[in-house]
């Protein structure tokens, strides 16, 4: 599959997205979308991709949902839900599905449903100078792509109010001192750096990420009393994997665990 | 005799509610519950009334139920109050019509919160204090639970962790300490909130209105909600608010690089 607005490589098990349209700061148009859609279609149905590393071309990460796009219908008419529906709601769930760990280089603005891109995946990683904005309430909206599930999950329920209705942009120092993402690094280091972990990751114990992935997924509507269920029956799982296998022996010989993903 | 507990004015749409029993650090007298449910209900039929703003007078912001007075509710026939009834009746509606209240609250916070007052404080949607302010789950100390959502607000605020801790050991934690946990959106010197509050109600009585509804909402339902039901509550507001009168003005003025002028609808 050939894309014109994003980027696919593939490298080793690594796959890499790339938001491509650095003059728009990587905005979402309908045209992006539906590629992005159809990119994790991809994905998700390819085994030998073992992680998925995404970041934007240029100096933004994704100024979210291009309201100057010329696909975009006139807003008196506009169904805004039906774009959710048809586009990015199946793209969340995707990243949030895919049992494989999704990171995120966060290289520059990420705003609107581009800061939802970010919240969505696994580990989230900034350069210092990238930002976060839920933009949504400066034109009237509310904040989609799931932030307003992931944002009182991540820093609670009163700073997540006052980011989705005050929508003030935010540093990537203080994101990470909120736990918004994991970690902040210099700019120049940004790529190198997520790379590695996403490449980490990919030669990792494929199957203990996904179940660790869809544990976590289930963490928040579950009680304690049903989630050690989860983990029992995870562990029963990958108790039996090639990898659980691998990984004893190698720490019992201590040497390095080379996992296969099965 | 009671004076008059809850001070209430509007001014450029924001309603501005002054809980008023200073002398005793305005703690919940069954009047003060009443009065404060009867203007929330006020705010939510008037359409010109489109942000509240909720303070104290005096050194304190609201010490929890009145002890002394009328707070506790009324006796059984074994001579122990009925705690229950009086959460039933009184408190618990308040905090539901705070949360669901179609309108942004905001807390200035300009003293003591302490027991149901810290929980009060926390229905708010966006809480600010002075730093002499403190909050305080005191509920402990006298053999209770917290209440007025404090068992539900503090995890969601705080994390499990913490909120096991303030519960427990009724702690009573400063503003800037507050700021740090996530309790408190800002912090300002003391003689500077109640300008700064005011600002910030103003502000958002001028906002999109419709949005801060929408977002309140869903952030309501975030906490029982999976990821697929509020992806679908999501698609359900913006389909809404992608038809109101503020959304055609916020992408005219973003695209026109110049303020929006919102409505409210």
């Amino acid at each position: 599959m050939t894309y014109e607005k994003i980027l696919l490589t593939r490298d080793n098990g690594l796959a890499t997205i790339t938001l491509n349209a650095p003059d728009r700061l990587n905005a979402v148009s309908r045209k992006m979308i539906a590629e992005i859609k159809l990119c994790w279609e991809e994905l998700a149905a390819d085994d030998s991709v073992r992680a998925v590393l995404l970041t934007g071309a240029g100096r933004g990460f994704c100024a979210g949902a291009d309201l100057a796009d010329p696909d975009r219908e006139a807003s008196a008419t506009a169904d805004s839900g039906a774009a959710l529906d048809k586009f990015f709601n199946p793209v969340i769930r995707a990243m949030r599905s895919i049992p494989k760990p999704v990171v995120s280089a966060v290289n520059g603005v990420a705003a609107g449903v581009g800061m939802s891109f970010a919240l969505a995946s696994d580990i989230a990683i900034a350069g210092k100078s990238a930002s976060f904005l839920q933009a949504f309430a400066r034109i009237g909206l509310l904040p989609d792509g799931g932030s307003t599930w992931f944002l009182p999950r991540l820093v609670g329920d009163q700073r997540a109010r006052a980011l989705a209705m005050l929508a003030p942009q935010i540093s990537a120092e203080q994101a990470k001192q909120w736990g918004l993402i994991w970690d902040v690094v210099e700019d120049a280091a940004l790529m190198q750096t997520a790379t590695d972990i996403a490449r980490k990751l990919a030669e990792g114990p494929t199957l203990a990420l996904a179940r660790i992935k869809d544990a976590l997924n289930r963490s928040t509507g579950n009680d304690l009393s049903a989630q050690l269920d989860v983990e029992r029956d995870a562990q029963r799982l990958l108790g039996k994997s090639d990898d659980f296998k691998e990984g004893v022996a190698a720490f019992l010989a201590k040497r390095k665990a080379e996992f296969k993903g099965k | 005799m009671e004076e008059t507990p809850v001070l209430a004015a509007v001014q450029s749409g924001v309603l501005t509610l002054t809980l008023n029993r200073p002398q005793r650090l305005n703690a919940m007298s069954q009047p003060l519950i009443a009065a404060l449910r009867e203007q929330i209900a006020r705010a939510a039929g008037d359409s010109a009334i489109r942000a509240v703003l909720l303070t104290g007078t005096g050194r304190g912001f609201c010490a929890g139920a009145d002890l002394a007075g009328s707070g506790t509710g009324a006796v059984d026939a074994d001579g122990k109050p009925d705690l229950g009834a009086v959460m039933e009746s009184a408190y618990n509606p308040l905090i539901r019509s705070i949360r669901e209240l179609p309108k942004p609250v905001i807390a200035a916070v300009n003293g003591v919160a302490a027991g149901g007052g810290a929980n009060l404080a926390l229905a708010a949607d966006i809480v600010l204090a002075a730093r002499s302010a403190r909050f305080d789950q005191a509920f402990v100390r006298i053999s209770l639970l917290p209440d007025l959502g404090g068992t539900w607000f503090l995890p969601h605020i705080v994390g499990d962790a913490r909120a096991r801790a303030l519960a427990m050991l009724g702690t009573s934690v400063p503003a800037e300490e507050a700021l740090r946990m996530g309790m408190v959106w800002q912090v300002f010197d003391d003689a500077d909130l109640m300008p700064e509050a005011a600002k910030l109600a103003q502000k958002m009585a001028a906002g999109p209105t419709l949005s801060y509804a929408a977002i309140k909402q869903a952030m309501n339902r975030a906490g029982t909600n999976s990821l697929d039901q509020q992806l679908d509550l999501e698609r359900d507001s913006q389909r809404a608010l992608g038809k109101s009168a503020d959304f055609k003005e916020g992408v005219e003025a973003f695209l026109a690089k110049r303020a929006a002028n919102f409505t409210g609808h």
